[in-house]
């Protein structure tokens, strides 16, 4: 799954501890969402389209090669 | 196991101090009931002690472990997901070489499989942590 995270936090001049901090999870999970390493739970998805004031497809994509 | 970098040192050093206890008072035990001659009572008592001291650090672990965050959460179950197997694994092997080996008990012997398991548990932490990062 592909997602904008990375490109979000830049837009709000936030560190990946502070995006952290904000939703409560530790910065590897962070960076693990940002290199798509790892997928976010619906809940945490959740939290992040409200701290961005986006719908959850606004910040995450399918990804059509899986 | 091991910690987030958000404020979630406290439950990291209750872990800590719970293993060291575990491991003190395991080894403790263990010499005391080999060396030492005491009565059977004192010898059930140190034995209690022993495992009441594991009994805090798992609980000790049950609560580091609700206070994770989702991706931590999913790398300690995949630790122990590496760990189990591998130990059950260990356990079945020596029971079919000990069919027609006589193992020693000081050297390989069931008593010591359960030692594994903390060590496959951090190699499944180690390959888990590298898979997301």
């Amino acid at each position: 799954m592909k997602n904008r995270l990375h490109v979000l936090r830049a837009e709000h001049r936030w560190t990946q501890a502070e995006l952290a901090e904000h939703l409560g999870v530790s910065r590897q999970t962070i960076n693990a969402i940002e290199t798509e390493k790892y997928e976010p739970s619906l809940s945490l998805a959740f939290k992040m389209a409200k701290l961005f004031g986006m719908s959850i497809e606004e910040i995450f994509q399918a990804d059509d090669n899986r | 196991m091991v910690h987030t970098q958000t404020p979630k040192a406290k439950p990291d050093r209750m872990f800590f101090i719970a293993s060291a206890i575990f491991v003190l008072m395991f080894l403790t035990a263990r010499l005391v009931l080999k060396e030492i001659e005491l009565p059977m009572f004192v010898k059930i008592i140190i034995t209690i002690l022993a495992v009441g001291s594991f009994a805090y650090f798992l609980i000790q672990y049950a609560r580091g472990v609700k206070m994770l965050d989702e991706l931590e959460r999913k790398i300690q179950l995949e630790a122990l997901t590496f760990a189990f197997p591998l130990t059950m694994v260990l356990l079945m092997t020596l029971g079919l070489l000990e069919l027609f080996i006589p193992l020693s008990k000081e050297d390989w012997s069931y008593r010591h499989v359960w030692a594994f398991l903390p060590v496959f548990y951090y190699a499944g932490l180690a390959i888990a942590r590298k898979k997301y990062t």
